[in-house]
């Protein structure tokens, strides 16, 4: 299979998250410290249920999906 | 630059006038009031930005302003979400992301 891009935000492709999971990620969080995927633009709107259910499946173990952390709409810096 | 990939029906029901707006420098039409994505799309530009991870181009991915894959710098200010941004006229879209932050 290609390669596909997992978090298009930060270019972080499936191969690199598998890696993290057999590095020890077993959580969103630990995916993120690793290679960065979703903490990108859209911060992981779109990433983050693929990596979960990639957990999931590497490590048998259920992933919860991360808290909304205020500001839950991206703003600008200037605007805060 | 000369694409169109407006629908013909649509084209002639609309009985508004296109305005111009900039892409990259470049004149381009489109109306006023509608997602400056679609305006470019019309025109035959997929290619918003190129990805700063891996340099390939990046435009419309979900459409809905969920993604930010189409943002462009508009009249300035950074990291706008053209799908999600209604045209006017003399609209500046930019690829570049050298951005700043207003008043830092
Ligand atoms: S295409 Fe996804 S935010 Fe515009």
């Amino acid at each position: 299979m290609e390669d596909v891009i997992i978090c298009r935000c930060e270019g972080v492709r499936y191969s690199e998250i598998l890696a993290s999971i057999l590095e020890g990620a077993s959580a969103v969080p630990g995916v993120k410290k690793r290679n960065r995927a979703g903490m990108g633009y859209c911060q992981g709107r779109v990433c983050q249920r693929v990596i979960n259910e990639l957990i999931e499946r590497e490590t048998g173990q259920p992933a919860p999906l991360q808290r909304a952390q205020a500001p839950v709409r991206p703003v600008l810096l200037g605007d805060m | 630059m000369a694409a169109n990939f407006r629908l013909p029906v649509a084209e002639s029901s609309e009985k508004r006038e296109q305005i111009a707006f900039t892409f990259n420098g470049q004149q381009v039409m489109g109306y006023e009031g509608e997602p400056i994505a679609v305006a470019l799309w019309a025109c035959g530009i997929k290619t918003i930005r190129s990805c700063g991870a891996t340099a390939q181009p990046r435009g419309v991915y979900c459409g809905i302003g969920h993604c930010y894959e189409c943002r462009a710098q508009v009249d300035g200010v950074a990291n706008v979400r053209t799908c999600m941004t209604p045209l006017s006229r003399g609209t500046s879209v930019s690829s570049s992301s050298d951005w700043h932050i207003e008043g830092a």
